[in-house]
């Protein structure tokens, strides 16, 4: 698979035999075919790196160079197969700057080590479907953005201002006066100086990503991941309702969620196959909140979680990204549903699940990525953490289709002895 | 309509139909007590569903909306509280540092429905919080709630209070969270962890 080449982000950049070796070791588990032995790779890292070299999570939040630096070390260390992607922990000097309401972090609201949260309220209410049906950015930018990002609200007083004459006043005598107006009360400066400033943070911020990128692949340290989106369900739930609200609209306003969710499916693929044209790696990270067992029925989930995450996996596929699908919580009961869909060409990273099930079920549809449980990583000792990776590959070795990674990533407060029992566990028992 | 009665209708997640039931009684001089316990015996269906796994999430959350409803329509005409006879006290909060609350919520609703009297001290609870709460309601039971890995810590330094103000034996501890198991069980050192707000359930009507 030539395609995750990175030629978008590194033009001069030859791959080292170390780089191909890690990367033909990652596709060949993805199309479940033996590599030369298990490849050990997270899929995500939050402040593991950080909190292991003593960075407190306010300062990985504040300090994208020393998280990166921190991310490059244990990547070392531990010797992985795929560097973790940025991005996991952003900067919070934009969210700060943009006066951003649905997360707390350390340094914000939160103590300095802490990690960030969501925020989940109802950001749209149930009588808004319509207006936001009818006119989505305009809803985005006048209802939405002064709710999530404070310092946005004069841009959303602006596009609702009832507008003068503009041809009128469109020549050198009037324009003048007019656009000073505009940009001269108290919150349009204040919003014009954060602005500034954000592009500033953001500018260094993408210097520093993208020297970590270079470095890293030339190290020899491939990327799994070239873009993320959630589900058009989780979208809906997680950051416009939440769960109270899109349970509610289920019941009461069952249409209008349907009519939402078939809305954001063709923009969550159109927009992932345009971010993975970007980066160059044609892999979309998926994780899933919300259809997990427990959360919801099979019938809710066949109604309004599978159609939206099916529509989002084929279309992928169809532009020749490969979707990881991140599944969170217990997926057992669904794993029916993933054999509609055609083997080899996405794969499924697990945090709860019956391994022999999944085994039976999909083992020759797609690779098993993740499950290693996250307390046995905070509390427990390398030997369990080993023993749990051997009978993953007793489970899961014979075709090839195995990636070693713990249940959520690699969790925070992990004990760097067990971050390392992983990739030792793959080198004894795991060389096929 | 007033043939089909308060209880189904609730139970059934019949939003409509519930809430003209309730109107109509209370049109005709019902006892706005006997709605209000009409509706709680559903409510306690509505909590058998979601334990044998008919119902989930959604119907849980619909469920309280409806209930929230009638309770609204008969609140004017209550001339008493609502007195029931509970089966005993429990403390429960999602551990400092942690803000997730559906968990919690859940575990909240399942043991109020199945009659005990839950303290819910909400997310991100300090230790000291918790130590407070036990001494004065009295509660023999303690149940701490997380969803994130540092959730573990929380947890251990929530239940080491709870042995520093002298009140470990007076309290059986139980943990619960997306995360939880028995390693972490061992590590925090509580009595029991549950797998789900069912587990909690039983394990609260164990310990009473």
């Amino acid at each position: 698979m030539s395609e995750s080449t990175q030629k978008a982000q590194a033009p001069a950049f030859e791959p080292s035999p170390a780089f191909l070796a890690r990367q033909k070791r990652i596709e060949d588990a993805f199309n479940l075919r033996r590599p030369d032995r298990v490849p050990v790779a997270p899929a995500v890292v939050h402040y593991y790196s950080t909190r292991s070299r003593g960075i407190s999570n306010k300062d990985a939040q504040y300090h994208l160079d020393k998280t990166l630096e921190a991310s490059k070390e244990a990547t070392i260390k531990h010797d992985w197969d795929a560097a973790p992607v940025f991005g996991l922990v952003s900067p919070a000097g934009p969210w700060e700057l943009l006066g951003i309401q649905q997360f707390k972090w350390p340094g914000g609201a939160l103590p300095d080590d802490r990690p960030f949260q969501f925020v989940e309220r109802e950001y749209m209410l149930q009588d808004e479907y319509d207006e936001m049906l009818a006119d989505p950015n305009g809803f985005a930018v006048k209802k939405l953005w002064p709710r999530i990002a404070t310092t946005l609200a004069p841009i959303s007083d602006m596009v609702q201002m009832e507008l003068p004459p503009l041809i009128f006043l469109a020549n050198s005598y009037t324009l003048p006066p007019l656009i000073g107006g505009i940009v001269s009360p108290p919150p349009m400066v204040e919003l014009l100086e954060k602005m500034l400033e954000l592009a500033r943070e953001t500018e260094k911020n993408s210097k520093i990503a993208a020297g970590y990128t270079m470095e890293m692949m030339k190290l020899g340290y491939p990327f799994i991941v070239g873009a993320a989106t959630f589900p058009a369900f989780d979208w809906i739930s997680d950051t416009l309702r939440g769960l109270r609200g899109s349970s509610l609209d289920m019941y009461q306003v069952p249409d209008k969620l349907l009519a939402t969710i078939n809305m954001f499916i063709p923009l969550t693929i159109s927009t992932m196959v345009m971010a993975t044209e970007q980066s160059g790696i044609k892999r979309v990270f998926i994780p899933m909140h919300r259809g997990s067992a427990g959360f919801m029925s099979d019938q809710q989930f066949a109604k309004f979680y599978w159609p939206g995450l099916k529509a989002l996996i084929l279309g992928l596929i169809d532009a020749g990204v490969t979707p990881l699908v991140y599944t969170e919580g217990d997926y057992t009961p669904r794993l029916e549903y993933f054999k509609e869909l055609p083997p080899k060409k996405f794969v499924l990273h697990f945090e709860h699940v019956d391994r022999k099930k999944v085994k039976k079920l999909l083992g020759n549809i797609a690779c098993f990525w993740g499950n290693v449980p996250s307390p046995l990583m905070c509390a427990g000792t390398p030997q369990q953490v080993k023993d749990d990776v051997k009978e993953l590959i007793d489970t899961f070795g014979d075709n090839g289709g195995l990636i070693i990674d713990s249940t959520m990533g690699i969790p925070d407060e992990s004990k760097p002895e067990n971050v390392q029992a992983l990739t030792d566990a793959a080198r004894e028992y795991g060389v096929y | 309509m007033a043939s089909k009665d308060l209880v189904s209708a609730l139970a059934d997640l019949k939003e409509k139909e519930a809430l003209e039931i309730s109107q109509g009684r209370l049109n005709s001089g019902g006892d706005p007590m006997a709605i209000l316990s009409d509706a709680r015996r559903g409510m306690e269906i509505v909590g058998e569903r979601f334990a044998s796994g008919e119902y989930f999430i959604p119907d849980l959350v619909y469920s309280g909306e409806i209930l929230r409803q009638v309770t609204e329509i008969v609140k004017p005409k209550l001339t008493k509280e609502a007195k029931v006879k509970r089966l005993g006290k429990v403390v429960l909060g999602t551990v400092a540092g942690d803000i997730h609350d559906i968990g919690k919520d859940i575990v909240v609703f399942m043991l109020d429905v199945n009659g005990f009297e839950v303290y819910d001290l909400g997310v991100d609870v300090p230790a000291q919080k918790f130590v407070e709460k036990i001494e004065e309601s009295g509660a023999p039971i303690v149940g701490l709630s997380g969803f994130l890995t540092l959730a573990f810590d929380s947890m251990k330094q929530t239940i080491d209070a709870i042995k520093a103000a002298g009140l470990r034996d007076k309290v059986k501890v139980m943990i619960g969270g997306g995360q939880i198991d028995e390693e972490i069980r061992k590590y925090t050192g509580a009595d029991a962890y549950g797998r789900d707000a069912m587990a909690g359930v039983s394990l609260a009507k164990q310990w009473v």
